[in-house]
């Protein structure tokens, strides 16, 4: 995987500030905090998205986790305002002795990830014949050859054109099925999110527990439909 | 004897050493395959450390994030590792992220979604205060 010029100073920045923002991410007290230090480490593994030559990917990650999903998250912890986490009079970690297990098993894991990456990759690169300079020589090379664009100052790689392409060739009963998916998904979390009022207006809330609530809030009997 | 094979000794270390040196700056200069992997592990670790040692549903549900993200990392540099290489079915990875996001999405609309049911039902956001299925 060749990089050139500044390319690896690029990464070893974005990298570390992904593995940063994603260690104060699960550290930090406040929930919002959390979600903001998961917006900077999303964007970081953007950057390397861009830097792997994968800029189409790159905008979606940008697009849809930074723009929706953390938006949505963002709307929930304002939803949920939970204001004794912030106090800290609460503990934001689980108890003394399932952290320290979870924290034995995560070093066993980390450490069986990285042994098997190194043992792997030794096989890998001992079919690799060609040095590394060479090679960012020819990337660089064919980053020289995409078009120049219209003003002139960069390049426009052929990345979401290629992807397209077989997203669409070789994915499209995948693709189709994702979007029944993500129908699913919205369909589903209107469903859940409803307020009793609302269930009870679409005359989905068992008549037992109905008239329960009722007697305690007696609001809830104006509704539609009524009550029979 | 002794006197003179120690300077030879500390030399020929100090020689290893700056050979090992060079050797990892020149990895450190030429961001391979493996330094994605080993970042996209270290993602992993951490997200799986969230989901162990949290309270908070929400940061449970952020560092399931972050897993999902490293997968992500790991298959956009296999796919550039296979493209490099001239494989024909090197954008796979590129596809299967694409899903992965998908999947990401839908998972965090209807996780939420859960989540707000249960504070409208339960007032609280602490997991080991939502126990209703244990006994």
């Amino acid at each position: 995987m060749p990089l050139s010029d500044y390319e690896p100073l690029f990464f070893w920045i974005f990298g570390l500030s992904a593995i940063f923002a994603g260690l104060l991410t699960v550290m930090a007290r406040n929930a919002v905090h959390s979600a903001l230090f998961l917006i900077s480490s999303l964007v970081s593994v953007a950057a390397l998205f861009v830097l792997a030559r994968a800029e189409f990917i790159a905008g979606v990650q940008i697009l849809v986790y930074v723009g929706g999903v953390m938006v949505l998250f963002l709307f929930v912890i304002m939803l949920v305002n939970v204001g004794a986490e912030e106090r800290g009079t609460e503990e934001i970690f689980n108890n003394q002795k399932q952290v320290t297990a979870s924290l034995i098993f995560c070093f066993i894991l980390v450490g069986g990830v990285l042994y098997s990456v190194n043992r792997g990759y030794a096989g890998l690169q001992a079919k690799q014949t060609t040095p590394p300079d060479t090679l960012a020589a020819q990337q660089a090379t064919k980053d020289q050859a995409y078009a120049t664009s219209g003003t002139g100052s960069s390049k426009i790689t052929t990345d979401s054109q290629t992807l397209g392409n077989s997203l669409y060739r070789y994915a499209s009963l995948p693709f189709e099925i994702a979007s029944v998916l993500l129908l699913v998904a919205i369909i589903g979390s209107v469903m859940l999110a409803r307020t009793l009022k609302q269930e009870a207006s679409a005359d989905d809330v068992d008549l037992d527990v109905l008239r329960e609530e009722i007697a305690r809030d007696p609001e809830l009997a104006r509704v539609e439909p009524p009550l029979e | 004897m002794l006197n003179s094979s120690i300077p030879t000794l500390a030399l020929l270390f100090q020689e290893a050493e700056r050979g090992r040196f060079d050797q990892m700056f020149q990895a450190a200069a030429h961001p391979d395959l493996s330094k994605f992997l080993v970042i996209g592990a270290l993602l992993f670790i951490i997200g799986v450390a969230g989901v162990l040692t949290r309270r908070n549903i929400i940061v449970i549900f952020m560092s399931i994030e972050l897993i999902l993200n490293a997968a992500n990392l790991n298959f956009i540099a296999f796919s550039r590792y296979l493209s490099q290489t001239g494989n024909p079915n090197a954008l796979a990875g590129q596809i299967f992220t694409v899903f992965v996001i998908v999947v990401a999405a839908a998972e965090a609309a209807i996780g939420l979604g859960i989540v707000i049911a249960l504070y409208r039902n339960k007032e609280t956001i602490w997991v080991d205060e939502i126990d209703l299925l244990k006994w």
